[in-house]
């Protein structure tokens, strides 16, 4: 698999607080999911990677492009495509004034080319009935929507997506999981969430972030599996550790068996949790 | 259904487009309704998407505000109108505000028989309105899409240049407009168009290092100081003094010019 982004030694400080500490990275073809604890610096790589910030050292290659060079930089951002965190959107706008404006920004000057294709990403988020509303009137869950069509405009290489899945219910987040698979079958996509399920379902590879630094990189299978012999089920409340009620009234227990512990199935979720709880490396 | 089906021969002349408009309406007629026909004469499939795209642009192409079809009218290019109009300042709040405090000026001018105090204030008032416009213009801190911005091509100096000039052209005019009515000499009605052109310079050029924001509301309070501590506030206006904002302005842009990649988000500082 060829590399589609090499990041080496990225450090990014925040005043004194580090938010990257010499972290390295590479990203191919298909779904990556960045996990990670508020603070970790998920959203601080996926900036620096979308060029909206740029490292205080470090290097960063992605489409064969470097970001730190002027030119480099532009016509990277017209091969990728960002969902911030907080999109932030003009109101007043309608819908398809607000992936119209994102158009001319990303170069799209044509009235007519362009139209087509804002017509045609609001009708990969199922919002072509949605057009000639403003965007004040749509719902949080809509605005997402909105948001990631803005995303798909021109067929981005790279898609960068912070937090996709905020504020869509169900169905519209399986009909986000279908269309981000079909945009990873041949090119980039890197998402940071907080829902295991997601990256369970979606992402080939899963990249787990804690301090800065990569603590975890590989399928989302090997992060469950190195969680096994760890996970307990039992009907009594343990004595200490990291431990919850589930639905079925068992506790599930991540660590050392507690008294009357079973084995249970990890999941992603066990695994991911289990990581953070290690130290970070130095 | 009969059994008759359009004649090979005019079924070419129809692919070739030689047939007269009755002609061709009657195969099309025809065609519609049997299927023999229409596997004989197979559609161009890219041609028919085309055709359907330009019809939808036509029928769905959403309507186009006043102030946007008035930019296009005097000879804008479409995209270049949108993204101007696009400008967070040029909202109905600031315009409102600029055009209130320019009537309250001109309404004093002629009902409350005012001196030349009146055209004092309306001269120092003056350049803070477009440095005002361009401190909301472009910004993390005033654009609530200003995120979505920074990944895009036109990021960074392009787009705040546009806006400044989107913001610079209608407070300038309005405040062009109103000159002439406070009162004074016509030249000093004028007076504070280089001052407001330094300080908007200034704070773009100075934008490449601080917030711009910051920076209009310290411009701002330094030159509405520099003129009332002035012993006499005309001179700030006379003519050396033009000279000298000229000159300042014309260095503000070429500073603005060499270091406009700071104003990139992504630039490495």
């Amino acid at each position: 698999m060829t590399d589609t982004v090499v990041l080496t030694g990225i450090t990014k400080r925040y005043g004194r607080r580090t938010a990257l500490d010499r972290l390295d990275l590479t990203l191919g073809a298909g779904v990556t999911g960045i996990l990670g604890p508020n603070g970790a610096g998920k959203t601080t790589l996926l900036r620096c990677l979308a060029t909206t910030l740029a490292p205080d050292s470090g290097t960063i290659r992605a489409l064969g492009l470097d970001p730190a060079d002027r030119a480099d930089r532009t016509e990277l951002r017209r091969r990728l495509g960002y969902l911030p965190q907080d999109p932030g959107c003009y109101p007043h706008f309608t819908a398809f004034d607000l992936v119209d404006y994102v158009a001319i920004l990303k170069d799209l000057t044509d009235r007519a080319e362009r139209h087509r294709e804002v017509r045609r990403v609001l009708a990969d988020v199922g919002l072509t009935d949605r057009a000639t509303t403003r965007v004040r009137k749509l719902s949080g869950g809509m605005r997402q929507r909105l948001a990631l069509a803005q995303a798909l405009l021109a067929d981005p290489d790279l898609l960068i997506l912070d937090e996709p899945t905020v504020g869509l219910d169900p169905e519209q987040r399986m009909r986000f999981r279908r269309l981000v698979s079909r945009v990873g079958e041949d090119r980039t996509v890197v998402l940071s969430t907080h829902q295991t399920e997601d990256v369970a379902a979606l992402c080939e590879r899963v990249v787990v972030v804690s301090g800065g630094r990569v603590v975890f990189d590989g399928t989302p299978f090997a992060l469950a599996a190195a969680a096994e012999g760890h996970v307990w089920s039992t009907a009594e409340r343990p004595a200490g550790g990291q431990y919850w009620r589930g639905a079925d009234g068992r506790y599930r227990v991540l660590g050392d068996r507690p008294a009357g512990g079973e084995s249970a199935e990890p999941t992603v979720e066990d695994g991911y949790l289990l990581r953070l709880a290690e130290p970070v490396p130095a | 259904m009969s059994d008759w089906h359009v004649p090979t021969d005019l079924l070419t002349a129809y692919r070739h487009g030689t047939l007269t408009p009755a002609q061709v309406m009657s195969v099309e007629a025809h065609v519609t309704g049997c299927r023999a026909c229409r596997a004989t004469a197979p559609a161009d499939d890219a041609w028919l998407a085309g055709s359907w795209a330009r019809i939808e642009d036509v029928v769905d192409r959403p309507r186009r505000a006043p102030a946007e079809r008035a930019l296009a009218r005097v000879g804008l290019p479409e995209h270049l109108a949108r993204l101007l109009l696009a400008t967070p300042t040029l909202s109905r709040a600031w315009l409102t505000s600029v055009v209130l405090v320019l009537a309250f000026a001109v309404g004093a001018a002629r009902f409350a028989d005012a001196d030349r105090a009146l055209l004092t204030a309306f001269l120092i008032v003056a350049p803070v309105l477009p440095l005002a416009g361009i401190a909301v213009a472009y910004g993390p801190t005033v654009d609530p899409a200003y995120e979505l911005h920074a990944a895009t091509p036109l990021a960074g100096a392009r787009l705040l240049l546009v806006r400044a000039g989107a913001v610079l052209a209608p407070a300038a005019l309005l405040t062009g407009a109103a000159a002439p009515f406070v009162g004074g000499p016509a030249a000093l009605s004028f007076a504070w168009l280089l001052p407001g052109l330094t300080l908007s310079t200034a704070c773009l050029a100075a934008g490449t290092r601080f917030p711009v924001p910051v920076l209009a509301g310290t411009l701002a309070a330094v030159w509405v100081a520099v003129c009332l501590l002035a012993t006499d506030t005309y001179v700030v206006f006379s003519g050396p003094a033009q000279v000298l904002y000229g000159g300042a302005a014309a260095l503000f842009t070429a500073v603005l010019y060499r270091r406009r990649g700071r104003l990139d988000p992504g630039e490495p500082r």
